[in-house]
């Protein structure tokens, strides 16, 4: 499978499954992306990562069961070595700050105030 | 962009960028229909005020407050008193409603020594209340009334009284959620972190956005308080006043409908810390996922026990969720709500009940809102952004669906081309969360699309040559040929009480003994 529908596939996953991706600002988003899942990716790749604050923790959740529906759901990303899984999450991300931020139809993504 | 022109509104030109269909291939940032904007001129919209989004949606479920309306009195029933948010207090709000009864008088002299004496009656009539919250109407605010000062006079004269405030005249903001906003804002700048909780838990929430209708905020606070984690506050339903003061204190703000509420939940983070963590209460796997972010924010002996309830709640509710899943699976509803059960539903009742998602829209729903509903629908769905009540006909004519999920008044509109509904505002016979309550929800959309009377409707009896031997089929009849023949008896239909929130009042929990926090007094 090409690594361009591994992505399409995980990123319909997380459409159609969570919420965190759409909080109400465009700053929001950026941090609830990076924080989810950027966790999501030190957790494929089997490294310890950090829930030291209560903020981290609360991302980390998410992250938890998104690493563990993407195991789950799709089997091939149990069988991916680290690099390709470093490259498929970042282009994930890209692919989600994409959709939710830089080409999103939102146009109160930057509102300054909630 | 696939915006789609509805025939009703081709002379409104502003309309048109209001619908869109979601095409093959296409995603949120190619199908969007524009939100949360002034309601355009010669559209009959079916918008409530912002006065109605602060007071009727989310102060008025608090149960232990005197709701006063400053203002004409039909203000305070004409919009949407009939909600049925329940309390576990004997629904004391649901019961009284206060209006100051502005007449044209007030509005040429002032109405504040009116209100102030108002205020005082109230109080003096239910001595056991001793928290009220007011509410600005449109008029009231036109003639500059300044209703702080009169609140802070009476709690200067009545001394263990509190009174809450709330700006928000009905034409402040598009719609509801301008009320929504305002009164977010309002209690936290006023009244959060002005009383200190007994905690009782090693783990504390807020359960924020769920307004108890018929109970579903209770069934919720049964599974946490079950996990162990204590519920500070819920934000508003079965929502005490001074539980919502303490807002503070809580480790996690646990957020079902962002769309009301996601405002304080943003500030509480700003300003205290706090995180948010939006869930979804509804469906099967979301609800269990939800519940078990929930446990793992705070550790393994939480997540066992909410490993427990779902494994139970699943073997108990699934097999009857699946009798109304086979009898429903293909049916075309639109899913026509308020704000967030577009997204909460879209995709989730689809997986669990086999129907078909033909529509989403809301009347007051932000762009946000429709990026969340037109992610989680399938391709072909039409969104619309604050329809009116012609291109809500015209959508039906199109889609031909089976049943509208939606609120009275477009519900009724829905009922007069045979077309049955399903009231997901005040419900029908709800609580729908939870997973009992899913099941209840599969029961009342099957019964809504398989009642006979749908068919006896359409019958004009005021004419003598109807048949009055042949139409009448049973809902076995009209349910039941798409089922295979091995799998009819499989499994059962909805075995549950008719009320199942009474008894979860009074239930004693085990909390984790809680740890000192390290800002506290010592």
């Amino acid at each position: 499978m090409e690594m361009k529908e591994r992505i399409a596939i995980l990123e319909n996953y997380i459409m159609q499954r969570c919420l965190w991706q759409f909080h109400s600002r465009a700053w929001d988003r950026e941090n609830q992306n990076n924080g989810i899942l950027g966790i999501t990716k030190t957790m494929l790749l089997g490294e310890q990562p950090d829930i030291s604050t209560p903020e981290l923790k609360c991302y980390w959740v998410d992250a938890k069961c998104l690493a563990d529906g993407f195991k789950t759901k799709f089997p091939w990303v149990n069988e991916m070595g680290k690099e390709d899984i470093a490259v498929m999450m970042d282009g994930l991300k890209e692919r989600i700050d994409y959709v939710t931020i830089h080409g999103s139809l939102n146009e109160e993504l930057t509102v300054k105030l909630y | 962009m696939p915006y789609h022109t509805f025939e009703c509104s081709k002379m409104l030109p502003d309309r048109e960028k209001h619908a869109v269909i979601k095409g093959p291939g296409e995603d949120i940032t190619s199908a969007l229909p524009l939100g949360n904007l002034n309601t355009v001129p010669g559209t009959i919209t079916e918008r409530g005020c912002a006065y109605c989004g602060a007071k009727h949606v989310i102060g008025t479920p608090m149960k232990d407050v005197i709701h006063m309306s400053h203002g004409p009195m039909g203000c305070t029933y004409d919009t949407w008193q009939t909600k049925r948010y329940i309390s576990d207090n004997d629904n004391y709000q649901l019961k009284y409603t206060f209006a100051t009864d502005m007449k044209e008088k007030h509005v040429v002299f002032g109405a504040e020594k009116m209100l102030k004496q108002n205020i005082h009656e109230a109080f003096d009539a239910f001595p056991n209340i001793n928290r009220m919250t007011l509410y600005q109407t449109c008029a009231s605010a036109l003639i500059g009334d300044d209703m702080d000062a009169i609140a802070k006079q009476v709690m200067k004269e009545r001394p263990g009284v509190d009174i809450f405030v709330c700006n928000a005249p009905g034409f402040g903001g598009t719609s509801q959620t301008g009320g929504h906003h305002k009164i977010n804002i309002a209690w936290i700048n006023n009244k959060v972190g002005t009383v200190e909780p007994v905690i009782k838990s090693k783990y504390t929430i807020n359960y924020v956005g769920d307004y108890n209708i018929q109970g579903d905020c209770e069934i919720m606070t049964d599974f946490f308080n079950r996990m162990g984690i204590q519920v500070i506050s819920m934000f508003t339903g079965n929502g005490s006043y001074d539980d919502l003061r303490a807002m503070h204190r809580a480790d996690l703000n646990v957020l079902e409908c962002a769309r009301s509420a996601e405002y304080i939940c943003n500030e509480l983070r700003v300003r205290y810390g706090t995180p948010r963590l939006d869930i979804d209460g509804f469906g099967f796997d979301l609800l269990a996922e939800s519940l078990m972010k929930v446990a793992m924010f705070f550790g393994d002996d939480c997540v066992e026990k909410a490993k427990a309830i779902i494994d139970e709640e699943v073997a108990r509710w699934k097999p009857e969720l699946d009798w109304y899943a086979k009898r429903l699976k293909g049916k075309k509803i639109c899913l026509w709500p308020g704000g967030s059960k577009l997204w909460h539903w879209a995709h989730v009742i689809e997986e669990e009940m086999g129907v078909k998602v033909v529509s989403v829209y809301s009347k007051f729903g932000h762009q946000g809102d429709f990026e969340k509903g037109i992610a989680r629908c399938s391709e072909g769905a039409l969104a619309i952004d604050d329809p009116n009540e012609l291109e809500a006909l015209e959508a039906m004519k199109m889609l031909k669906p089976d049943c509208i999920l939606t609120g009275m008044r477009p519900g009724e509109v829905a009922k007069k081309i045979g077309i049955p509904y399903l009231n997901i505002h005040a419900y029908h016979n709800g609580p729908y969360k939870g997973f009992e309550g899913w099941v209840r929800l599969a029961r009342d959309l099957y019964n809504a699309i398989y009642s006979p009377v749908m068919n006896l409707a359409a019958i004009d009896i005021s004419k003598d040559d109807f048949d009055t031997d042949t139409g009448f089929k049973t809902r076995t009849m009209l349910s039941d040929p798409g089922v295979p023949r091995e799998e009819l008896h499989t499994e059962n239909m909805y075995t549950g009480k008719m009320d199942i929130v009474t008894p979860l009042r009074g239930k004693k929990y085990d909390f984790p003994a809680p740890e000192p926090k390290a800002d506290a007094v010592v």
